[in-house]
């Protein structure tokens, strides 16, 4: 359920605004939602990097990869693969770790009830 | 412990986010440029792009249809001039705003606040030749006539439309990769990709390497090995033209500076890829009847490429062509009656001089018999990735800038030396804005005669034609009154008569019209042959291509495009046909050299630079170490301490042929040994063999084709970004080939044959790019093939916004 909101709302707030409201989608559902910080930051990887990785590989699609070849050549990756990985990881440790903060500060603040 | 650890997991998050939102050293800003929703996926184009959406733009006076043809091109059709170049910058800032600023930076020396360091140097050079200055003086004259402030300033406010609407995320990718933001345009911006096109046309120099050469061979030799006319030439203006005007008084040569002078000031001393051919057939010669014009202007060949395709229509004109990002108008092209062309002149505009100052404070400097103030000013530089603000501090003398001083031994006496420069880049005036909004709009020769003067640097050789059956060709520009020679040597900054002090009138400019021949045509040779009463300067480019253009426009008739599109891509090589045969002999009276298969393949060669040709890779190779082996010894033109200039190609045949006992084909640096000219071309075409084979191993058809041998790089405008550049091109031709393409990516950077019409002329064009600066488009790169081959594009001319035509593939309206 986490997973689902968390990729159509990041998804929305990406769309409208700057690629940080992405964290901050994590922390505030992660705060809300989540009940272990395993939980957490596993859900948040786990949507962020599913939907950085679904729309990169439809943009590489679209475009007939026009570009990431060009792209991985000039951070001397080794293929498109890798630069596939690297992006997936980049969205997926930003939003795990926004979403492991969310699980923390909600353990901080707000009394654990038994929902 | 949980407070810690909430506050703890914050701070990680936070601090991850922070440092991926901005660029770390080299890298860009990781976290908006892998987004897939921000990143440089989404500058990405599909093969079918969406059609681009209506806009509404504050500052449009009415409605702007734009309609795009399947190259991309836009046809812009605006109900008034101010709406028309409103809508011209708008749309070039959509496909090429990194572009235009790219090049504006250049010309402000401010390249290093977004490249770091590494850009230092050519900032540091860029303001020593006082670019910043120049385009300050020449946005003032923009500003000053209403025609070119009103174009300068919509312009200005159409780029500025796009700029505030582009979000990061349809910034063009090298904003991304670099991590900073496009700043406002203006007329001043204009002003320095202007200067660009100055430099890079005017700002060269061999004058210290011709100083060297004279210090160490005396007048009398160098007289006769660099003669200030070339002995193989066919002048722009025809040999026998008389010239319509009484000449003013030409300064009389005064006392030349005695002193040597042993510096090697870092200056590109010739750039062989630099020139262009242009020419225009009068109907009498063609097969409408009506004239034909061609241009194809060589420059650096970069991506994205430095034309710009576009067609501009208003109550007042309806033209198309080419024009440089950042540069309104178009620059070269077409409308229904007229078509122009231009070509670099590349007279002697940029010169150095000797100075002497007073004491090593270098506060003072020696002037008619007196001295005078220095005076110094300090750029400072922000760049990037350096903590404090970096400065150059810069002396000025009446003449300009001290463009290098240091580590140089004094000469006279104790005084120490440094070399001031004047040259054409600050000082000229003119108006190109309003030069282009006249042709744009011309209708015939007077029209013309307009243009004229308006053109001051760089100097154009302005091709024209009209189907009024006119064709003229003209060197236009604003050019020094020199005495003979002034400028070839470096010049004595303390003399008075040294100075540049008029210019020639420039209805005085070399200039045919209608020439009984039947066409006019330049490639940058010698504007005029030696009838004419002032001097230029005393080497212009190599006369082959002009040679050659002019053999076949005299034996063409009843012209077509094609004949023409196919003369645009000629290979022949006229240098061949006029030492091949000499060299034949000389190596046909050695056995070993007979022996040898290289001979065999070049006494069957065509005399073509085809890309298939072996004899072509051989030949030019030959050549060039011929040219090298004969006058290294003497003329040294690599040594560190006192470069000199090599005699030119022209002069070295003429002596072979001519001359073949003379003493400069002994090689000096073989005490025991006199050798002969046979004896140079010999060993050298034994050591050129040996050096290929080396570099391509052992001949064979495909291995030293010369095609594959030479090939064309077009790099990026950062060489750095590798991928985005198109390297090892195939194709013919060669620096001194009509097909000027060279292996250090130079080439004709644009096509163009038009036909002209008394209803509605036809054109084609093409050039080595695409319309799209963006390398993650499909129309990035899509005419090099084409291009590569010698084929042209039929042009898009639309008669008005109604005109169905099926290669329009969709409209964007822009609406106040």
């Amino acid at each position: 359920m986490v997973y689902i909101l968390i990729i159509i709302l990041s998804a929305i707030a990406q769309y409208f605004g700057p690629w940080w409201l992405m964290p901050i989608v994590c922390f505030v559902l992660c705060f809300w939602k989540t009940k272990s910080v395993k939980e957490a930051f596993g859900v948040a990887f786990a949507a962020v990097s599913t939907l950085w990785l679904a729309l990169a590989l439809y943009q590489n699609f679209l475009t007939q990869g026009v570009i990431t070849l060009k792209i991985a050549d000039l951070f001397r990756i080794p293929n498109a693969a890798l630069l596939f990985t690297a992006v997936t990881l980049v969205g997926g440790l930003v939003a795990g770790v926004a979403g492991m903060a969310g699980y923390y500060c909600r353990a901080a603040f707000v009394p654990m009830n038994r929902s | 412990m949980k407070y810690l650890r909430a506050f703890l997991s914050l701070v990680i998050a936070g601090g991850l986010t922070y440092l991926l939102n901005r660029p770390l050293g080299v890298l860009p800003a990781v976290g908006p440029f892998f987004s897939p929703f921000t990143g440089f996926w989404q500058n990405a184009d599909a093969p079918l792009k969406l059609p681009p959406a209506d806009m509404k733009l504050v500052g449009l006076k009415g409605e702007v249809t734009v309609k795009y043809d399947d190259n991309g091109v836009p046809h812009v059709f605006a109900d008034n001039d101010e709406d028309l170049y409103f809508a011209q910058g708008y749309i070039i800032a959509r496909d090429r705003l990194w572009q235009m600023d790219f090049y504006s930076r250049v010309a402000a020396g401010r390249l290093s606040e977004i490249m770091g360091p590494l850009a230092l140097d050519f900032d540091r050079y860029n303001r020593r030749l006082q670019l910043p200055e120049g385009a300050q003086r020449l946005a003032e004259y923009f500003l000053h006539d209403p025609i070119s402030k009103m174009i300068a300033e919509s312009y200005s406010a159409g780029v500025n439309a796009y700029i505030e609407q582009v979000t990061y995320k349809d910034l063009p990718i090298e904003y991304k990769i670099l991590g900073y933001q496009p700043e406002a345009w203006s007329p001043l911006k204009t002003a320095l990709v202007e200067m660009v096109m100055r430099k890079d046309m005017n700002a060269r120099s061999d004058d210290y390497r011709m100083s060297n050469a004279l210090a160490k061979h005396g007048k009398e030799v160098i007289n006769d090995l660099f003669p200030d006319y070339p002995i193989e030439e066919s002048p722009i203006v025809p040999t026998g033209t008389k010239w319509d005007f009484t000449p003013v008084a030409v300064p009389k040569v005064p006392e030349m500076m005695k002193a040597t002078i042993a510096a090697n000031l870092d200056v590109e001393a010739e750039n062989p890829g630099i020139g262009s051919n242009n020419w225009a057939v009068h109907g009498s010669r063609t097969a409408t009847g009506l004239p034909l014009l061609a241009n194809d202007p060589h420059l650096g060949l970069s991506l994205p490429s430095i034309w710009y395709q576009m067609q501009l229509v208003s109550p007042t004109v309806n033209v198309y062509g080419v024009c440089v990002p950042g540069w309104p108008g178009i620059g070269i092209g077409f409308n229904k009656d007229i078509a122009w062309g231009m070509t670099n002149v590349g007279s002697d505009v940029f010169d150095f001089y000797q100075i002497q100052f007073k004491d090593k404070t270098l506060k003072e400097y020696k002037y008619d018999g007196q001295w005078r103030p220095v005076t110094m000013r300090v750029n400072e530089f922000k760049v990037k990735g350096l903590p404090t603000i970096t400065t150059d501090t810069v002396l000025y003398t009446h003449h300009g800038p001290i463009l290098y001083s240091e580590g140089q031994k004094p000469f006279f006496g104790d005084l120490p030396i440094g070399h001031a420069l004047t040259w054409v880049g600050p000082v000229a005036q003119g108006n190109s804005l309003k030069a282009l909004y006249i042709s744009n709009r011309g209708k015939n020769y007077e029209d013309y005669q307009k243009i004229r003067p308006l053109l001051a640097a760089p100097g154009f050789n302005l091709v024209f034609a009209s189907n009024q059956n006119d064709i003229a060709i003209t060197s236009a520009g604003h050019f020094p009154l020199k005495w003979k020679e002034q400028g070839k040597f470096i010049l004595d900054g303390s003399n008075p008569e040294h100075d540049w002090r008029a210019w020639i009138p420039v209805e005085h400019n070399p200039s045919v019209k209608n020439p009984t021949r039947g066409f006019v045509s330049s490639a940058n040779q010698f504007p005029a042959d030696k009838s004419y009463p002032y001097y230029l300067g005393w080497k212009f480019a190599p006369g082959e291509r002009g040679i050659r253009i002019n053999e076949r426009l005299s034996a063409m008739q009843k012209a077509t495009v094609d004949s023409l599109r196919l003369m645009q891509s000629d290979n022949f090589n006229i240098e061949a046909r006029r030492i091949l045969p000499d060299l034949l002999k000389i190596l046909g009276g050695d056995a070993s050299s007979k022996a040898n298969p290289a001979y065999a393949v070049l006494t069957k060669w065509n005399l073509k630079n085809d890309p298939s040709e072996v004899g072509a890779t051989i030949f030019e190779r030959l050549v060039r170490e011929l040219r090298l082996a004969i006058w290294e010894d003497d003329f040294p033109s690599k040594d560190e301490k006192t470069p000199m200039s090599l005699p030119t190609r022209d002069r070295t045949w003429e002596l072979l042929k001519k001359q073949p006992e003379a003493k400069w084909f002994d090689d000096t640096r073989t005490p025991n040994k006199v050798e002969t000219a046979d004896d140079i071309v010999k060993t050298t075409f034994k050591a050129t063999i040996d050096s290929l084979t080396a570099k391509y191993g052992p001949m064979t058809p495909a291995t030293w084709a010369w095609g594959t041998t030479k090939s064309t790089d077009i790099k990026h405008l950062v060489p750095l970004f590798k991928s985005f550049s198109r390297m090892d091109v195939i194709n013919g031709g060669g620096a001194n080939i009509i097909n000027a393409t060279t292996d250090a990516g130079h080439g004709p950077s644009w096509r163009m044959v038009v036909q002209l019409d008394k209803t509605w002329p036809k054109a084609y064009g093409l050039y080595p790019g695409g319309q799209s600066g963006n390398p993650g488009s499909p129309l990035y790169d899509n005419m090099i093939d084409k291009w590569a081959k010698g084929e042209l594009n039929e042009l898009v001319f639309l008669k008005s916004k109604e005109e169905k035509h099926p290669k329009v593939v969709s409209t964007m309206k822009l609406q106040h």
